[in-house]
């Protein structure tokens, strides 16, 4: 609508990972490498994912199966690189656990460790938040908006920009569940994460019926909310049992 | 709390791409607030005819098999026209003509900063109507480049000030460069890639010969390089003010040092073809070789590599861990900083003959502009296209520098940087735009998301 409202889009998506980053991540450099590497993934993850349903694109917007299948499987593969990803980040663990050794400084903390999780997940939280979101923002600093048919409620982009902040929520602390499960060998984290992430995915396709974002958009934020009291908690646990 | 180690790895990796990053940010916001009139321009005239234009001057009406061997054409010669003068620069400094290269740069900056610069900011103020007058402007012009060749080789400047002129030349050349057509754009990064790498690494590569030359006079090479030199404490970055006052006047507060020195950019036009490489830096000292072992924690972020002490009288240098941080060395033993100070002052002093110390003395990554042009050329023609692509090149690129810096740790000796980032970048970005943008704008605009 205009340069003013497509920023203010743009901060409704990124706002609260922007006050994350400035205020955690930026301070220590290999945070800010880790953003940079996870968010590599995810975009590696999703030019993989639409290599393999290329050739079904563009799927007829009538019938909502085809995209429960591509929702399906876009996050059981994403899903499968986070196990990847906490594969490596044990090694790149044991390096740094090495290295300190030689250095004659401590071991990683528990916050540390806490806090690459976090910063790796913010990294997969803005690449959902800059590639489903501020990439199509561009025509909103323009004079016009546009609304969908679906959603005639708000703008296209405030849509986007509500459901990408639910997910950056989502992503960025599902990351620090995740870590802590496979560290602590806790199955019920270790799945609450993908279920949780499948139950989003899912959540969204409520959008696909007329008015149904009304609907589906509440469940999402219930959803994030589920993920961050859950975070919370465990965190919390954590920290005071040591 | 002791500091834990993630406090401080990674500080030089950060310290060079943040200005890559600033650069490549400010082209892309120059390329979007500045295209629109472009267009409206260049849509009737002819294309103008540069360096890289020589042979073929692509119009939107030609088919495409002519616009793919005109644009390899030019990009053929264009690398030719590089490799030339790249030659005669080598010439002209092995003939020590140093000073004469020395002034030559400070001309070009003076063109670059004045000229290009100067139609830049034109379309600027045409663009948003900022109300200015003539004089005014050209005053500020003028002050606006005579400091920035000031602050090229002179002492006594900030470094804040250097890099951040730097930085200012990477952008005005990068948003010249844009203004290329599409297909010549392409061949002509992917080219220079190729010849990137054949200079730096080939027994008979120009850029090799010079650095080759540089460091067996142990001199600063003759190069507009972008030196991101650590910063003496890291401790700056956690505020501890004792220890400010303790390492005073060696450096700038917090930032990085910055140590350009001559280089032969050209005329505006046809340079940067020497797409600069990582020169050396990181060194070790002798006696911490082990540190190259197969593990990878010393190739984590060039860590302690440099300031170690050449200080083989005594003072820091010597622990039994290989890897000293500054930090550590100041806190832990006094008279250390005394030491280091003059050493840190004094960049040029070479310990002794060998390479491996020269490497040690030069601290700091450096990166040659070149790359930062061309890392923006990429990014400024993704902006072209779309924001997506823009990420999207914009983590290939970074993601390529990573993977040099690691690689320039294991290697030891000056690398280009130019191959790794903008092949992936060119993947990135055809990747992007042919298969991932239908899949993504398909599922955002029916609010599916995931």
């Amino acid at each position: 609508m205009t340069v003013a409202a497509g920023i203010g889009y743009a901060l409704i998506a990124l706002g609260p990972s922007l006050s994350l980053f400035v205020a955690v991540i930026s301070k220590k450099p290999f945070l800010i490498l880790t953003v940079l590497s996870s968010t590599l993934l995810w975009l590696i993850s999703l030019i993989v994912l639409s290599g393999i349903w290329r050739a079904f694109l563009p799927l007829k917007s009538t019938t909502w199966w085809p995209f429960a299948l591509l929702i399906i499987s876009s996050v059981g593969f994403q899903e499968g690189l986070r196990v990847l990803f906490w594969k490596v980040y044990k090694r790149l663990e044991d390096t740094l656990d090495a290295f300190a050794d030689r250095v004659g400084k401590p071991r990683l903390f528990l916050t540390d460790k806490m806090q690459i999780a976090l910063a790796g997940g913010l990294g997969h939280g803005v690449a959902h938040a800059v590639f489903f979101c501020l990439s199509l923002l561009t025509p909103a600093f323009g004079p016009a908006t546009f609304y969908v048919d679906r959603c005639p409620q708000m703008p296209f982009f405030l849509i986007s920009a509500i459901i990408a902040l639910a997910f950056v929520t989502i992503h960025t602390f599902s990351m620090v569940i995740a870590f802590n499960g496979y560290a602590e060998g806790n199955t019920t984290d270790q799945y609450f994460v993908p279920v949780v992430h499948l139950v989003a995915g899912m959540v969204t396709l409520v959008n696909f019926a007329s008015g149904g974002c009304v609907v589906g958009i509440p469940l999402l934020y219930i959803l994030a909310s589920l993920i961050l009291l859950h975070c919370g908690k465990m965190v919390w646990r954590r920290l005071t049992a040591s | 709390m002791e500091s834990s180690i993630l406090d401080s790895i990674g500080s030089e990796i950060i310290g060079v791409m943040t200005p890559v990053s600033l650069c490549m940010l400010l082209v892309v916001l120059l390329v979007y607030s500045l295209s629109p009139s472009e267009q409206s321009l260049s849509g009737a005239s002819d294309p103008f005819r540069t360096a890289a234009n020589l042979v073929y001057l692509e119009r939107p009406d030609d088919s495409s098999t002519q616009k793919l061997e005109g644009a390899v054409l030019n990009a053929l010669v264009f690398v030719i026209l590089i490799a030339i003068v790249t030659f005669l620069l080598v010439l002209l400094y092995y003939y020590n003509f140093t000073n004469f290269l020395k002034n030559y740069v400070r001309f070009s900056a003076f063109f670059v900063l004045g000229t290009m610069g100067g139609s830049i900011f034109l379309s600027i103020i045409q663009q948003f109507s900022i109300p200015v007058d003539a004089f005014t402007c050209f005053v500020l012009l003028f002050n606006f480049t005579i400091v920035g060749v000031l602050s090229l080789f002179s002492g006594g400047i900030p470094i804040l000030l250097r890099q951040a002129y730097m930085v200012c030349m990477g952008i005005i050349m990068a948003a010249w460069f844009t203004k290329l057509p599409e297909w010549t754009t392409w061949a002509l990064l992917l080219a220079l890639a190729l010849y990137d790498l054949f200079a730096v690494l080939a027994p008979g590569g120009p850029l090799k010969l010079l650095v080759e030359l540089a460091s067996s006079r142990d001199e600063e090479l003759p190069a507009l390089v972008y030196e991101a030199r650590p910063t003496v404490s890291e401790n700056e970055r956690n505020r501890r003010s004792g220890l400010r006052f303790l390492l005073g006047g060696v450096s700038d507060s917090g930032s990085v040092e910055l140590q350009v020195v001559s280089r032969d950019n050209a005329d505006g036009r046809e340079n940067h073809g020497n797409p600069e490489y990582s020169a050396v830096n990181v060194g070790t000292f002798g006696n911490e070789m082990h540190e190259r072992s197969s593990d990878e924690v010393e190739r984590l972020p060039l860590v302690g590599h440099l300031r170690d002490g050449f200080s083989s009288s005594g003072s820091s240098s010597d622990r039994s861990t290989s890897v000293n941080r500054e930090n550590e060395i100041v806190m832990e033993e006094e008279m250390s900083p005394l030491v280091d100070m003059s050493l840190l002052g004094n960049n040029r002093q070479r310990a002794s003959d060998s390479l491996e110390n020269s490497l040690i003395t030069d601290r700091g990554i450096r990166l040659g502009l070149g790359d930062f042009i061309f890392y923006s050329v990429l990014v400024g023609r993704a902006a072209m296209y779309d924001l997506m692509t823009v990420y999207a090149c914009y983590l290939a690129i970074i993601s390529g520098l990573g993977c040099t810096l690691i690689l320039l740790s294991v290697c030891r000796r000056a690398l280009p940087a130019l191959p790794i980032s903008i092949t992936l970048g060119v993947l990135f970005y055809f990747l992007t735009r042919l298969l991932m943008e239908p899949f993504v704008v398909g599922t955002t605009t029916n609010l599916l998301m995931f």
